[in-house]
């Protein structure tokens, strides 16, 4: 053969250059989705209430991944500075996913539960009002504006159709049941969703104000759950090295 | 028309390519102009005004989208659509699909960019485009490809020039990266989620967005060196055969190495280490383009210091070897635990981006734009003023990010003598200032670069409407003589 | 079904596969495009396709105020 063939052949030189191409992505993605090691089993992973998730559309909205990895490696100043590092199994759900590539601002994957909720509003609204040397840009729409959960249903469907285990059919329910327990179960419940939000922002009031449900409102609950779902107290030190 | 009927504006369709030249410097300038926007936004935080619209996080894919695929894209179309038809001497099938990718491209750039600002996007880098938007993209680009493709099975010569190699590679590739990337759920017109999760979307996203820079910014941008770099230096390229072994190398070796955007991650190590060991590889075929370039002037080095226009495409190979140097560098897990999260990233594809993609692009457009309008360039002082500009703009502002980038990194694992973090977090952000300040400078230099250039070409057009009324005005007047 | 697959994510099984195909592969193409000198006279021959539709005068390339000055060329 020679490559005149393929120089003067238009459409032998496409199918040749779809096949080199092509090898690439095929050994390295979809052996991904058959390897069971690639996600790690942990317990208690589970996917965002109604709310969380309005909170995370929002974070994805603002791009806020532009500045704020998601993800701590394993070295020894960023276990320092931010905790364990992070496992595949803790973006399992994550649609699409927020690891980020740049870190203008700290990363935020464990940032959950270390401050409270009046310091995330504070600091949304104007962050140089707590760090006075912050770059980032202020928020303040975010408490000014009231969170539209009318199609939060509807998100929740679509996340299901992608795999994410929210119910839709009493199968289902009991299933998620058994895996998650019934508090937790309730929340991925569609049909209950506007309700679960509702009570979950009177709760917890994330945003400060107990009369409305705030973009803010949303997105202080996005990040005060991230990294929190898996108790690392429960595992050996080795436990997930092995999935690596 | 006072040309003769064999006039090549009018065998080929040349419309269309001074349409997408046009709207590439369009694009390139507001493209570039946010750009330096959103890096005066981190220097300057006030400049956020507290506008939604505005601020960094949804300036910032206005600005990328603007440069890759606005500029970019129209530059690759235009160059492509000129490449094609004169190497294969044979006109686009038809105007209407070539005019239906002109506004279907712009249109949707222009969408796309509004979209961000009012807050519509997918949350993946480079791939921002809600779901209609991405249909849009997947309909003009199979037009695009037919009407590509379409030269080539019409063309009047045995063989496919290897520009066209490229272009063939870089239009098929960007269609299977954007259609397996893309796959999502939609809620609505204006939101959906990815079909794929964590790990996996990871992966995929990376994939999609290193070939982006692979074949849309590599790949493509090669064959309009393969084209413009010979034409202008009035010699063929160095080495045919160098070009088969690199074109083949490059496509398979760029597929392979996405995942080194993803070193040290809860991705498994195994594509970790197999993406490093490509990333290594792709350093061969990448000089391979370069010296295949520049070597095309070995025995004509003088047109350097004659032919600014030379000075542009030679100055963009030597900035695409050293940031394919870079790259494979960066690629390397030990290197990339220090320079993964930080501006160095950022340097390294403005190497790529601004002297590389941009620089070529430039000089193809100088080499082009006369030719389209049949006249001469309007001034030649001022493309060498434009080089000076964009050089010095590249280097202000990689050096700044290796600076911000190399300082933040090592500030970062810095530890005191008893073992504690020797830095806040937020102290590297007050350290980043200065290189910010610097960054935004160049970025300036450049800026104030592709402005004069626009300027340049609207006067060259210029030139050639009065140009052509003259020598109507004496047809006419010779007419009436008659 | 995919369990294969798993064979090739073991890295010693993978360097050395990939290694020989890809490697073996990319000598066949060096040698196939520099082995024969008549070979490569052909190859290089096409590399003048772009100058095959030239315009006869190409006027485009002197800047438009030199022009002007009078032919000094």
């Amino acid at each position: 053969m020679r490559h005149e063939h393929i120089e003067v052949n238009s459409g032998l030189m496409i199918a040749l250059v779809l096949a080199v191409i092509s090898i690439g992505g095929l050994v390295e993605i979809v052996p991904l989705y058959f390897i069971n090691d690639t996600v790690e089993k942990v317990d208690g992973v589970r996917p965002y209430t109604p709310l969380e998730l309005r909170g995370r559309d929002i974070y994805v909205r603002e791009g806020c991944f532009l500045c704020h990895s998601q993800m701590i490696r394993p070295f020894r100043d960023e276990w320092l500075r931010y905790g364990h590092y992070s496992l595949a199994a803790e973006s399992k759900y994550d649609h699409p996913f927020q690891w980020g590539s740049k870190r203008t601002g700290p990363d935020l994957a464990r940032v959950g539960n270390k401050f409270s909720n009046q310091w995330h509003v504070q600091h949304l609204v104007k962050p140089t009002s707590v760090v006075p040397e912050s770059i980032m840009p202020n928020y303040p729409w975010l408490l000014d504006t009231e969170l539209d959960y009318t199609d939060v249903a509807d998100r929740m469907k679509a996340l299901r159709y992608t795999g994410v285990p929210y119910s839709l059919t009493q199968a289902e329910y009991e299933k998620n049941v058994k895996d998650f327990g019934k508090v937790v179960a309730d929340q991925l419940d569609i049909s209950q969703a506007k309700d679960n939000l509702m009570k979950q922002a009177r709760t917890f009031n994330y945003d400060g104000l107990p009369d409305r449900v705030t973009e803010m409102e949303a997105l202080v609950a996005y990040l005060q759950v991230l990294g929190t779902m898996v108790d690392f107290s429960k595992y050996d030190e080795g436990y997930f090295a092995n999935f690596r | 028309m006072a040309h003769s009927a064999a006039a090549p504006a009018e065998q080929y369709n040349y419309d269309i390519v001074r349409k997408f030249t046009i709207m590439a410097m369009v694009w390139g300038v507001l493209g570039m102009s946010a750009g330096l926007y959103a890096a005066s936004e981190l220097a300057w935080p006030f400049l956020n005004f507290d506008i939604p619209q505005i601020t960094f996080g949804r300036l910032r894919p206005v600005h990328t989208t603007l440069v890759i695929f606005g500029f970019g894209g129209c530059a690759l179309f235009a160059t492509s659509y000129y490449v094609v038809q004169r190497t294969c001497q044979a006109r686009l099938p038809s105007n209407v699909l070539a005019d239906f990718t002109f506004y279907g491209w712009n249109v949707g750039v222009l969408l796309g960019v509004l979209s961000y600002m009012a807050g519509f996007s997918q949350g993946k880098e480079y791939a921002e485009f809600e779901w209609p938007l991405d249909l849009a993209i997947v309909a003009v680009w199979v037009v695009y490809f037919y009407n590509f493709v379409s030269v080539i099975v019409r063309r009047s010569q045995p063989h496919i020039y290897v520009a066209n190699w490229f272009y063939l590679a870089f239009i098929l590739a960007t269609a299977i990266l954007h259609i397996f990337n893309n796959i999502s759920v939609p809620v609505s017109l204006t939101k959906s989620y990815s079909m794929y999760a964590g790990v996996q979307d990871a992966m995929t996203q990376w994939w999609y967005g290193h070939n982006a820079v692979g074949f849309f910014l590599t790949a493509a941008f090669l064959g309009m060196m393969y084209y413009f770099v010979p034409k202008q230096a009035g010699r063929p390229v160095y080495s045919y055969r160098l070009s088969i072994i690199h074109f083949w190398a490059l496509i398979f070796l760029y597929m392979w190495v996405g995942a080194h955007h993803l070193h040290w991650t809860a991705l498994p190590d195994w594509v970790s280490t197999l993406s490093a060991t490509f990333s290594v590889l792709l350093l061969l075929p990448s000089w391979g383009g370069m010296i295949n370039g520049i070597m095309t002037l070995s025995g004509a080095w003088d047109k350097l210091r004659s032919d600014p226009i030379m000075l542009f495409l030679i100055t963009s190979m030597s900035f695409y070897g050293m940031s394919t140097f870079e790259g494979p560098l960066m690629s390397l897990k030990s290197v990339n635990a220090l320079s993964h999260y930080t501006d160095w990233t950022i340097g390294h594809v403005h190497s790529g981006a601004l002297g590389w993609v941009a620089l070529v692009s430039f000089g193809s457009f100088y080499h082009l734009f006369p030719r389209l309008y049949d006249t001469r360039i309007h001034s030649t002082k001022l493309i060498y003023v434009h080089f000076w500009l964009a050089t010095v703009g590249i280097v202000l502002y990689i050096t700044s990010m290796w600076v911000a980038g190399i300082g933040q990194g090592l500030m970062l694992r810095g530890f005191d003598d008893y073992g504690n973090l020797a830095y806040s977090f937020i102290e590297t952000v007050e350290f980043l200032h200065k290189p910010y300040v610097w960054r935004a400078i160049g970025g300036a230099f450049f800026v104030a670069g592709i402005l004069l250039m626009a300027y340049n070409l609207v006067m060259t057009a210029l030139d050639a409407r009065r140009e052509r009324s003259k020598l109507e005005a004496k047809l006419a007047a010779k007419l009436a003589r008659t | 079904m995919f369990d294969w697959l798993s064979w090739f994510t073991r890295l010693d099984n993978s360097k050395i596969f990939s290694l020989l195909l890809f490697f073996g592969t990319f000598c066949g193409i060096v040698i196939y495009v520099f082995g024969s000198r008549r070979r490569g006279r052909r190859l290089e021959s096409y590399k003048h396709i772009p100058f095959q539709d030239d315009e006869p005068a190409d006027r485009h390339d002197a800047p438009a105020h030199k022009a002007t000055d009078g032919d000094e060329r």
